[in-house]
């Protein structure tokens, strides 16, 4: 355990070892293969698609609701597993597991799209009526309600995941500014914000990362509620359900972990990023996974064997109408997708240490999460009089058209689209995290068994 | 952990038996005393059976009134044991290992003394036997299993079950050394009981296997445990601040906060009656304490999300309730005094190092979070059902009597006389894993640092 | 053949490794040899054999055991007192749900503590040479062998550095 000339010996590979690190994974930021590109190409295109989808949606104006709930669940789909991915970077962070070092970026990167949802929610703001009048979370609140506090949550939690992902890269872009030649060096300058890793700026940006992640989890579940229950709870009569919000956050962070879970498993077979990301990340990820799944199944039981009991006119209509009558086909896809078949998959140790497991249940649940936010919001923006009381007749299912196949398609390629072109200015995998676990994880004999010691510092 | 200590195995095993073998003076006296308070619960109880429930405060329409909240309290204070046990173990969190056993008995002697209270409270005891136990006693009539008051017995015998299995099973190598260094009629005791440990490298994968797969098992009867306690009040229509979907969670989440509270109660407690500052260090208060930071601000946010969202539907029953408990005196104090007690005062508390790691400090806040939490579940119980019917003819009050206030302190007694009577014969702090703590601690030259790690297999 | 035993106390557990390799060296099997410590150490830090077992099968036949009891009392009380209670219908899945779950985890739990106990081949009846100090620290290395291999088996344990050797007195007695 003490220093000897074996181990003065590996300190130096150790320094070996970062550089080729250092190396490696700026080396893929100078230059991009041709598959890369085409297929930033080929989303390109259906994101011009999908734009143009929007742009015929909006001529038909935001009279008619029930026409725009493809748009909307596309928005909240966004919102709850791409803007969700941030959260597994800094959760993990505040536990200090070494495991996620690898998959942090990947994390991380997903902010980007906040910046897309933010204008997609912005240009269905005006789609509910004000609040006056009728039963809403703000009570009839004159000022700024619901339109203007909602977009400042919205906007808020786009620029905090922002914020995040500009410092946890900061030392990469410094790295990169300093290593990769090429027409961005003046970009990473700009940004890089004259980063030169002494103790003090490390130990800010520590600091900054505990703060912008508190404040990112507080706004992101903050942001569902507003979201879920001005666009969706309110939208339905007689639906009064506390478990709503939280449970339409709890989506946001199972499919969170589910598109980093998707995100790792590509970069490490198609991007090339095998000796970085391994079984152990996706083992981590799978427990978190199955957490949250078993937790979806919670919140939902919670909510229906409430509702069940009661046995209540006005709750039952509601039962009928977001789960067995017109979405039932949606929401027993939810079910299966957001619960019982990751669960089948996950229990099991063997599939949870494996890479192929997580990852399949990864995209599993993804599927899951656009079924259940198709469901809630189509549902509740086909609700024609949101002013009664309660709920009696449920409205037929409203079947999407072209155009909303082409805002869905659309739209989830350009959140893609915007995470591929910024791997372009930020490596998916983070450098100094990578470099910093070579200190901290040593593989040595304890006695006549090999052992990892893995250091904590506090 | 960064205050790591080196002990002899033979000093570990000394120092964490001298519970168990050696007993002082004040042990005799706490025990009376505790006994004493629980006695006059006991008697308190029999009073309310030969009396009658006349003899409490309950009547139109509050019918449940201190006895039901401090069931529901208890269950919650027994979430503690698997909080700390199995989530911290899966998590392979190195702080637990003191803590575990302990935060576990707790949980088997507060689920034992919950499971009393609705019992009890029924006035006639033997009368809900027939709840319990799918028999046919009278004529015909079977449980009701569509009734939360059902569910209950299944999920509290599930619950206690498996706590006390598992608390037994990760006992065995304790009980083996205990057997080691005793004689006499405790030498068979032990000897019986710890079933012939050795310590072979079977017996000890086996137990660290057992450890996770038991975690992992218990870890949904735990959330289920406190949810279906919740539903018996979720599920009624009649109350209307009752019937709210985040019931489940809510609970849950509510007793995690207060049986963790707990959990640093009773660990100052030990450090200062056992003398174990060896093993009980400012670094476990740290560590509890940030724990506490995040659950309870989960805490706070399905509190505001059933407080808030109740009043979504603006319902006349909601309004005039949220009026009693914000507005009306003395509900309003109350209601003051549990939001500083539960939060506004610990949490702010708690967010410094330096308080996390005071140990009087983190004793009298964790004492404080429990006092809020038992006037939280009485706020959800009494003041929905004083406002249940829109009619105010209707509406009522409620005063606990001396035998309802006899019986709750009887139960904080009773606890108490468990645990103490438990570490009389069994160790508190598990000897074996403080000693597998120390195994698996290294440490990592980094540059001039050296930096405390962990060994992994 | 009879069998005796003879067990060697260490202080160091460098040294009881060290005697492990001394008992395989003399050809002695895993089987023969024990390794009884206060502490678990690693897997394979004495460089003993993987131990391999089948406690993940007692969990889901506890499970399938406590689904059935579970549905069983449900349905059965249900359809033994066919009542209907707020509106709900006599055969209530939720409900019997929620009971139906206590039953399988606490199936599960029960048949998990009964497999423990089985794969920890415990409790243990017949008694073998112990010693009270290795839940003191000392690390303990058992070996069991036919009478003619004992000498090489109590070399092979006092060449390692044993703090103190015992064996039983007869082939198959014990000594505490």
């Amino acid at each position: 355990m003490h220093e000897t000339a074996a181990t003065k010996a590996s300190a130096l590979s150790l320094l070996e070892e970062q550089q080729g690190i250092t190396r490696d994974l700026l080396g893929r930021l100078a230059h991009a293969g041709p598959r890369f590109w085409l297929v930033v190409t080929v989303l390109g295109i259906l994101f011009i698609v999908g734009i143009v989808g929007v742009v015929l949606r909006l001529q038909g104006g935001l009279a008619d609701r029930a026409k725009w709930g493809y748009y909307a669940a596309t928005f909240a789909f966004l919102l709850t597993a791409f803007q969700g991915a941030p959260i597994v970077s800094l959760a993990t962070r505040m536990v200090k597991g070494h495991w996620r070092r690898p998959l942090a970026r990947a994390s991380e990167l997903f902010a980007v799209v906040g910046v897309l949802s933010s204008v997609l929610f912005l240009i269905m703001l005006n789609i509910i009526p004000p609040v006056q009048g009728r039963r809403t979370l703000w009570f009839e609140w004159p000022v700024g309600a619901p339109y203007l506090f909602d977009s400042l949550a919205v906007i808020f939690l786009a620029v905090c995941g922002l914020g995040l992902l500009y410092t946890a890269a900061l030392p990469d872009i410094a790295a990169a500014r300093d290593r990769v030649p090429g027409g961005r060096k003046g970009l990473w300058t700009a940004l890089a914000l004259d980063w030169q890793g002494t103790p003090e700026q490390w130990r800010l940006q520590k600091v900054a990362l505990g703060v912008l992640g508190g404040f990112y989890l507080m706004f992101f579940v903050f942001t569902h509620l507003l979201v879920s229950v001005d666009y969706v709870m309110a939208l339905v009569p007689g639906w009064k359900d506390n478990i709503f919000p939280a449970f339409h956050a709890l989506v946001g962070l199972q499919s969170g972990v589910a598109i980093t879970l998707v995100a790792l498993g590509l970069l490490r077979w198609v991007g090339g990023y095998k000796k970085y990301i391994d079984m152990e990340q996706f083992w981590g990820l799978s427990k978190l996974l199955l957490a949250l799944s078993l937790l979806w199944f919670y919140f939902q039981w919670s909510a229906f064997i409430t509702f069940w009991y009661g046995k209540q006119p006005g709750e039952q209509s509601v039962l009928t109408f977001l789960m067995f009558g017109p979405y039932a086909g949606l929401y027993l896809t939810a079910f299966l997708c957001g619960f019982l078949l990751p669960f089948l998959l996950l229990i099991w140790n063997v599939v949870r240490r494996s890479t192929v497991g997580p990852f399949l249940a990864g995209c599993i649940v993804l599927v899951g999460a656009f079924a259940d936010r198709l469901r809630l919001y189509v549902a509740a923006f086909s609700v024609e009089d949101i002013k009664l009381h309660a709920l009696e007749t449920v409205p037929a299912t409203h079947l999407p058209d072209s155009a909303d196949l082409m805002i869905m398609i659309g739209m989830v390629a350009g959140a893609i689209l915007m995470y591929l072109l910024a791997t372009r200015i930020v490596p998916p995998v983070s450098v100094w995290e990578v470099k910093e676990m070579l200190h901290y994880r040593v593989v040595r004999m304890f006695m006549k068994t090999r052992v990892v010691v893995l250091a904590k510092p506090e | 952990m960064q205050e790591r200590v080196q002990i002899s195995d033979e000093q570990i095993n000394r120092e964490l038996l001298s519970g168990v073998l050696h007993t002082p003076l004040w042990f005799w006296g706490l025990v009376l005393l505790l006994g004493a308070v629980a006695g006059v619960g006991v008697i308190a109880a029999g009073f309310l059976v030969y009396f009658g429930v006349g003899v409490l405060g309950l009547n139109r329409p509050v019918f449940w009134g201190f006895l039901i909240t401090n069931f529901v309290f208890w269950v919650g204070i027994s979430h503690a044991g698997v909080m700390i046990s199995a989530i911290l173990r899966l998590t392979q969190a190195e702080w637990r290992r003191p803590v575990t056993r302990a935060a576990e008995v707790l949980t088997i002697f507060a689920l034992s003394t919950a499971a009393l209270f609705p019992l009890i409270h029924t006035g006639r005891p033997w009368r809900a036997l027939y709840w319990v136990f799918p028999y046919d006693f009278s004529r015909g009539i079977w449980p009701n299993v569509r009734s939360p008051l059902i569910w209950d017995p299944s999920a509290i015998f599930t619950y206690l079950t498996g706590t006390i299995l598992f608390v037994f099973i990760a006992l065995v190598p304790d009980l083996g050394m205990v057997r080691d260094r005793t004689t006499g009629w405790r030498h068979k005791l032990y000897s019986v009981l710890s079933l012939g440990w050795e310590g072979n490298p079977r017996q000890w994968r086996l137990q660290a296997v057992a450890g996770i797969l038991l975690s992992a098992l218990i870890l949904p009867v735990f959330v289920s445990v406190h949810s279906i306690v919740s539903w018996d009040f979720g599920m009624a229509v009649a109350v209307e601040t009752w019937h709210a979907t985040v019931f489940a969670p809510y609970f849950v989440i509510g007793a995690v906060h207060s049986g963790v509270s707990a959990v640093v109660t009773m660990m100052a407690l030990l450090l200062w009656i056992f003398k174990l500052k060896n093993y009980i260090r400012p670094d476990h208060f740290d560590a509890l304490g940030r724990l506490l930071v995040v659950v309870a601000t989960a805490w706070l946010y399905f509190y505001v999300l059933d407080f808030f969202f109740g009043m979504y539907a603006l319902e006349p029953q909601e309004i005039a309730n949220r009026t009693l408990i914000m507005f009306q005196w003395p509900m309003s104090f109350m209601f003051v005094l549990f939001a500083l007690a539960s939060y506004f005062i610990p949490i702010p508390l708690w967010l410094s190092r330096k308080n996390r790691r005071n140990i009087t400090l983190m004793f009298w806040s964790s004492i404080l979070v429990n006092i809020g939490m038992w006037m939280e579940r009485f706020q959800i119980i009494v003041p929905g059902l004083m406002r249940k019917e829109p009619f105010t003819f209707t509406w009522g009050g409620y005063a606990p009597t001396v035998v309802e206030l006899a019986m709750v302190t009887g139960s904080f007694a009773l606890v108490g006389l468990g645990l103490l009577i438990f570490s009389k014969f069994f160790p508190l702090i598990p000897a074996w894993e403080q000693k597998e703590g120390q195994l698996l601690q290294d440490e990592v030259q980094v540059g001039r640092a050296k930096v405390p790690g962990l060994v992994h297999e | 053949m009879a069998k005796r035993t003879a067990l060697g106390l260490y202080k160091d557990a460098h040294a009881a490794a060290a005697a492990v390799e001394n008992l395989k060296q003399g050809r002695f099997t895993d089987q023969d040899i024990d390794i009884l410590s206060g502490t678990p150490y690693p897997e394979g830090a004495f460089g003993e054999h993987h131990i391999g077992h089948k406690l993940f099968v007692f969990p889901f036949i506890g499970a399938a055991c406590g689904f059935s009891v579970g549905l069983l009392l449900t349905a059965g009380t249900q359809l033994s007192y066919p009542m209907v209670t707020g509106g709900k219908p006599i055969l209530s899945v939720p409900p019997m749900a929620i009971i139906m779950y206590e039953g399988t985890m606490l199936g599960a739990i029960l048949f998990t503590i009964l497999g423990i106990l089985f794969e920890s081949r415990l409790p243990r009846v017949r008694k073998s040479v112990y010693d009270a100090r290795i839940t003191e620290g000392y690390v303990g290395i058992r070996v069991a062998c036919d009478a003619q291999r004992f000498d090489a088996a109590l070399n092979a344990l006092k060449q390692a550095g044993a703090d103190d050797v015992k064996f039983d007195t007869q082939p198959g007695a014990a000594t505490a």
